[in-house]
């Protein structure tokens, strides 16, 4: 009996096809490493499009809001800081009614914010599954990046009805958010790929998160205008990436016209640093079940 | 015959961070400061280690505990590189180490098995082609739209084993995974792997199961700290790895402690029939039996055992100190057995030592390190670190006469969604 289910297992088995070839050495820092990592990814490709959709699933699963909690953040943000800067104290805001303007920067702003805060700990939240099975690391922290992206895209029906609310019409400038919004995701891998990676030997990475988010923020153009910033600090200003991201989201999505000078810069240091925290990841990942 | 996996001089270098000592009469900031330089130590858990398996072949790896096994699988699964070395690996690898990690208690169970067939590398049509073998393999086919977290801890295993190995890779590999699951289960298991084993599946095991190594392997590797001690047919290795002896630190500190009042010639495990088995199982009843020379008389003597894992750690005593009355050794030969009911101990090698001794003495008269070496294979299977031996009773209020019932060891649960028609006995 148990060896006629034995050659039933076997027979059911297929054993044809060519077979890929493996090589696994001590870690090194090169090109055919990315190379190499790119290709294992895309093998992968199904656990990343499982993975994000259970964060999505995990995150409504026992709440009462569900879904709506994409919406609340960005929302319970800007009455706040229309509150703020626009009641309390005057902030220019050129053509658009300041609600409008606060929002269609904190769209992009909460994209970037719980990509990173849920991203950092990805690796260090996931030991258990580190240590124990092989797969692509770096789909831990991406796949909260893509479950950020569907919530960007819910949260963005808000953005509708305020647009339609304050009258302001969608124009063919809108066509840019594809761009600008794959700008955004790159540069948000990116770091999301370093402090990942570093979450795994220097905890304070998560603890200061909130705080540096924070921070930046404050040092990109969401509360406020990029016209704003006074002219002998913006080359200064202009180095942190998220200023072009922000400012041209907001720019494509209200009909102004782009800042080209900004998005430019924000684009070669996305260019620049995804491939190089991707090694950097890739290096980190070689040992990180010895040390997580 | 091509290779399908080979390890060419592959060594594994961990390092071990120390924390200095703490010094409390010092300023705190002081203390944080040292902390931060802690001592790091190397430690080699592979040397140079090189084989290779063989296409269709089924290769056992055996040792102690801390002897590299489950290095050589980590390395093997790449969830970790290797410090120098390398390894080729031809085909499709998957492998089925501590199944389950994987599991999202809030998920279903239809959910998890899509989620962990994806983190295991199959594709979400593969899965889905699967799904109806997979849940019907585990048991869980009127369950697979319930959360995880109402299963059974059997049906959780049974799930988790199920989806690996419905991988069909080229290369398995097995970490232990057969200790878990009820009997039934296990004899599943190993059918499954007999089978793909048939269809040419290349399969590397490592356990302390040694039957199970003995019954599915074509080959086994035995592993001394971190270097390959010996390969070969089964049942040598195995004999050969059961005689081995750990040589031990303590052993260097033996003679200082002795006098020749009294020497504890040999301990040996037996059966209550007195039969003296090569393998115990869990939960089988064991007697241990000291010979003894008294070459004076001793007054209130006192007999210990301790049985130790391969990494000397100390699982558990018998002693005649804390029980009955005290004995007295005449001058002469005598034995002393300790019956035990139940073997607590899960599968795995253990060593035991063995003393004789004055009460409230600092010094035993006789230490024997590792007078015997105590095979324990799977016998009643229960997670967990030892088994508990139990008896259970179930009483049901019910209008209709149902008759109570009980039983002895471990008993199924049902998973709590049918939980309600029980009651609790107040």
């Amino acid at each position: 009996m148990a060896l006629s289910e034995a050659d039933l297992v076997a027979a059911a088995v297929g054993r044809d096809g060519p077979r890929r070839t493996k090589v696994i050495r001590p870690v090194a820092f090169s090109i055919r490493d990315l190379w190499a990592g790119l290709m294992g990814l895309s093998a992968y490709a199904d656990l990343l499009v499982v993975l994000s959709a259970h964060r999505l699933k995990i995150r409504y699963k026992q709440s009462m809001l569900g879904i709506a909690w994409a919406v609340i953040q960005p929302l319970a943000l800007m009455i706040i800081y229309t509150l703020v800067f626009s009641v309390f104290t005057r902030i220019k805001t050129p053509g658009v009614p300041y609600p409008v303007f606060a929002y269609a920067a904190l769209l992009p702003w909460t994209f970037f914010s719980t990509s990173l805060t849920n991203a950092t700990n990805g690796l260090v939240s996931h030991a258990q599954l580190v240590t124990k099975v092989y797969f692509p690391r770096e789909i831990l922290p991406i796949s909260y990046i893509v479950a950020a992206l569907v919530d960007l895209l819910i949260a963005s029906i808000i953005m509708g009805g305020l647009m339609l609310w304050y009258h302001v019409s969608l124009t063919p400038q809108a066509l840019w958010l594809l761009p600008v919004t794959l700008v955004m995701a790159a540069f948000t891998t990116s770091c999301a790929l370093i402090f990942s990676a570093m979450q795994v030997r220097v905890r304070d990475i998560g603890m200061a998160m909130p705080l540096v988010l924070q921070l930046w923020m404050f040092a990109s153009p969401v509360v406020y205008p990029l016209g704003q910033v006074p002219e002998r600090y913006r080359d200064y200003y202009l180095l942190n990436p998220m200023v072009g991201i922000v400012e041209n989201f907001r720019a494509a999505l209200l009909g102004n016209p782009l800042d080209v000078h900004s998005l430019s810069i924000s684009i070669v240091m996305s260019a620049v640093l995804l491939p190089l925290s991707y090694l950097y990841f890739k290096r980190v990942e070689a040992t990180v079940a010895d040390v997580i | 015959m091509p290779s399908d996996l080979t390890f060419d001089n592959v060594s594994k270098r961990y390092i071990v961070r120390h924390e200095v000592d703490d010094d409390a009469t010092k300023h705190p900031w002081i203390r944080k400061l040292n902390a931060l330089r802690k001592r790091r130590d190397e430690f080699w858990a592979l040397r140079d280690v090189s084989f290779a398996v063989e296409r269709g072949e089924t290769v056992g790896i055996i040792g102690h505990n801390g002897a590299g096994k489950s290095t050589i699988l980590k390395l093997l699964a790449n969830i970790t590189a290797p410090t120098t070395g390398e390894i080729v690996i031809n085909g499709r690898l998957s492998a089925l180490i501590e199944v389950g990690s994987g599991f999202h208690p809030e998920l279903t169970g239809r959910e998890n098995i899509f989620l962990n067939g994806a983190i295991l590398g199959m594709g979400r049509r593969e899965i889905a082609d699967k799904l109806e073998s997979i849940a019907e393999f585990a048991g869980v086919k009127a369950f697979l739209d319930v959360p995880v977290k109402r299963f059974s801890s059997g049906m959780y295993v049974r799930l988790g084993f199920s989806i690996a190995s419905h991988l069909d890779p080229d290369i398995l590999l097995l970490d232990e995974v057969l200790a878990v699951g009820d009997a039934a289960f296990q004899e599943k298991c190993l059918t499954r792997i007999e089978g793909l084993r048939r269809a040419g599946t290349t399969i590397v095991f490592i356990s302390h199961d040694l039957a199970a190594v003995e019954r599915i392997c074509d080959r086994v590797i035995l592993m001394r700290r971190g270097e390959v001690a010996a390969t070969g047919k089964p049942r040598e290795i195995i004999s050969l790895y059961q005689q081995q002896i750990e040589p031990s630190r303590i052993n260097t500190m033996k003679t200082a402690m002795e006098d020749d009042r009294a020497v504890i010639e040999s301990l040996a495990f037996y059966t209550p029939s007195g039969l003296r088995p090569s393998v115990f199982h869990t939960a089988d009843p064991l007697v241990a039996r000291i010979d003894y020379v008294a070459n004076q008389e001793i007054r209130d003597a006192v007999f210990e055992v301790f049985v130790r894992t391969g990494d000397l750690t100390e699982v558990c005593q018998l002693t005649t100190e804390t029980s009955g009355n005290p004995i007295n050794l005449p001058v002469g030969r005598g034995t002393l057995e300790f019956h035990c009911d139940e073997i607590s101990l899960q599968p795995g090698m253990y060593h035991a030592n063995v003393c004789v001794k004055e009460r409230l003495a600092s010094e035993a008269i006789n230490w024997q390190y590792h007078a015997a070496t105590l095979r324990v294979d799977p016998g009643r299977i229960t997670r967990g670190q030892f088994y508990q031996s139990n008896r259970w009773k179930l009483q049901r209020q019910a209008h209709t006469a149902t008759p109570p019932q009980s039983g002895t060891g471990e008993a199924e649960r049902q998973p709590s969604t049918r939980r309600p028609s029980l009651t609790p006995t107040p």
